[in-house]
């Protein structure tokens, strides 16, 4: 039992708690984590692995950091490894218990995944320098990362920006040491120029110092006050049992499902912030759900279905109805709660409709609850005619369209943004496959590279080798030996 | 209490018990057909794998109950399954047997047990304890 702060009342929730500083959270799981720690005590996940991990920081680049700290031109040998070791640990922490989900049965996606990773770490590097540049440098950077505080529907979000770091350069380089491509201590200087993009971006978007949802005790809270009740002035109540509560859940899981499937069976398409407490001390989760990418060929199934670019759902919950103990917004844009099951606990919501990328935000549209039957129909058709046109494509496209939906969707918003997608694809052949990871394709079938090899060592966190100490930090590929 | 034929991880608790004949489904021409024969709703659907992409039409136009031989609530398919409220038991063993789902080293022989006991029978699924699915014989 515990006392609401917005309330004063008594009641069954205790996930306030969670945010009292001596509090260790709990435990979604009872795995527990290694990585570069060989010896020390397993790390668990949650508020207390991230306590145990910044504990064991040489740097102080996890804790709160300033704006001069970001507009650094690089990180140290320190700071690089401190990255290194808390990326691992937090790739873990989200995606651990996805390891149990074996084969797709359509998608080879642990395939896709592992030259995608390849892919950005090698190609990443010279596109994001080049897009600092045209922005003026750090603070351009950061202003990308800030729009995403006045927005939703945008894919400047928890994942991509996470993504940057954690899988162009924390995946990529641990699937190319496990490959042997490459050693500890090579391209360290591109490990920078990965690091401090994902580092800008996302210190823009939070302005509170922190990069991850993790640091803050799995909170997303970006966006401003006077924004967020712009929104919350359309919130419509809902009731668990009544026509308008199923109308919203079933949309909301058949467009969830469907940015899924347009994303290749990735988190990509959802982007999840909050929560935000509200005055009567429910909770707000502000959901994106990007059910047409225009760059993917793919989606022209969505053109025809007429969907927008984007769906935003404003999902209010109780935490008293579901005597909530725990809500992670984690750093893959998800909301996982304890209970785990928050859907009866729904009792208002919101949708909004974004027709592009770029549509102002002045004209994205409330879809009134009434008129959501007639959207689920369109997202039904396009789940259909999706699923049956990716049903009849070979093994290799549906690897190589895969793999374009991480190596290119993960910085394609902030691309955008700064205006560098056309020079990425004019100039850098963004589009084209680097013929180093066109030979991997044939490598990844090979002694379970991608199904048992990359996943073993991604998920237990012992592929993330660490950077030499004394290292230079101007190291690039030196040699092949 | 019925006979349990299988059991896993319950990916949220509820009340609902739906039942229906099992239906495996091997590939997604299997989900299209199913779809297409306008009897999505009499069958309790048997996957191999917890990913969604694989079911996903089928989830999105209904789906009664679900039944995985891998995966966990965390999920893809199991927050997906939270979400359209769909009950599902996943990384389901048999009852009858000592074969058990572990990642990355499970021989196929396991996923064609599991299928070859339940497709065709007539099931219902019990999701009211916290952490264990099951399902139970209701012929």
């Amino acid at each position: 039992m515990t006392t609401t702060a917005a309330q004063g009342t008594t009641t069954g929730s205790t996930f306030r708690d969670r945010y009292r500083p001596e509090d260790e959270g709990l435990r979604f799981q009872e795995l527990t984590y290694t990585g570069n720690f060989v010896g020390m005590e397993p790390v668990t996940d949650g508020i207390k692995g991230d306590k145990m991990m910044r504990a064991r920081a040489k740097s102080k680049v996890l804790e709160k950091v300033t704006a001069d700290d970001v507009r650094k031109d690089q990180f140290t040998i320190d700071e690089l490894n401190d990255l290194n070791n808390y990326l691992a640990w937090n790739i873990w922490d989200v995606l651990v218990m996805r390891a149990t989900e074996g084969v797709s049965g359509m998608i080879p996606r642990q395939e896709y995944e592992i030259l995608a990773f390849m892919h950005e770490f090698y190609r990443w590097p010279e596109i994001l320098r080049m897009t600092t540049r045209e922005v003026g440098g750090a603070q351009g950077i950061m202003d990308i990362g800030a729009t995403a505080r006045r927005e939703i529907g945008t894919k400047v979000n928890a994942v991509h920006d996470w993504a940057i770091g954690a899988v162009g350069f924390g995946m990529g380089r641990c699937g190319l040491l496990a490959l042997e491509a490459i050693g500890p201590d090579d391209y360290i200087s591109e490990s920078n120029d990965i690091l401090k993009f994902m580092q800008r971006v996302l210190w823009g978007k939070r302005q509170d110092g922190y990069l991850l949802n993790s640091q803050d005790r799995y909170r997303c809270k970006i966006h401003d006050d006077d924004f967020l009740a712009t929104l919350t002035a359309q919130i419509e109540p809902l009731e668990a049992g009544g026509p308008e509560h199923a109308a919203f859940t079933q949309f909301n899981a058949a467009a969830e499902l469907l940015s899924f499937l347009d994303h290749y069976d990735c988190r990509l398409g959802l982007g999840d912030t909050g929560p935000y407490e509200l005055p009567d001390g429910n909770l707000l989760i502000l959901r994106d759900l990007f059910v047409n990418e225009e760059v993917f060929h793919w989606s022209d199934v969505c053109d025809d279905a007429g969907l927008p670019h984007a769906y935003t759902l404003a999902i209010v919950l109780d935490p008293e109805k579901m005597s909530l103990a725990e809500i992670r917004v984690n750093d893959i844009s998800t909301t996982f709660t304890r209970p785990k099951n928050y859907i009866d606990a729904i009792v208002g919501g919101a949708v909004f409709s974004r027709e592009k990328w770029n549509t102002p935000m002045g004209q994205v549209a409330n879809i009134p609850i009434k008129d959501l039957p007639g959207h689920l129909e369109r997202v039904r058709t396009a789940t259909l005619k999706l699923y049956s046109k990716t049903s009849r494509m070979c093994r290799r496209d549906l690897i190589w369209n895969g793999q374009y939906v991480y190596y290119v969707d993960m910085i394609l918003p902030h691309l955008r943004l700064a205006g560098t997608y056309d020079k990425a694809c004019r100039d850098y052949n963004l589009w084209e496959i680097d013929q180093r990871v066109a030979n991997y394709y044939y490598d990844i079938t090979k002694r379970g590279f991608a199904q048992e090899t990359v996943p073993s060592k991604i998920f237990s966190g012992a592929g993330y080798l660490p950077f030499s100490d004394g290292a230079d930090l101007g190291n690039s590929k030196g040699r092949w030996l | 209490m019925a006979e349990v034929l299988a059991e896993g991880f319950n990916v949220f608790d509820t009340t609902k018990s739906p039942a229906g004949t099992v239906k495996y489904l091997e590939s997604p021409s299997d989900v299209i057909s199913l779809i297409r024969s306008g009897k999505l709703g009499e069958h309790i659907l048997l996957v191999r794998g917890g990913t969604t992409t694989f079911l996903a039409p089928a989830l999105s136009m209904g789906a009664i109950g679900v039944i995985t031989m891998s995966g966990a609530p965390e999920s893809h398919l199991g927050i997906l399954s939270r979400e359209f409220q769909t009950p599902c038991v996943m990384t389901a063993h048999l009852s009858s047997s000592e074969s058990r789902y572990v990642v990355g080293d499970t021989d196929d022989a396991h996923f064609v047990e599991i299928a070859k006991a339940l497709d065709g029978r007539r099931v219902r699924l019990d999701c009211t304890d916290h952490e264990t699915g099951r399902v139970l014989a209701d012929d």
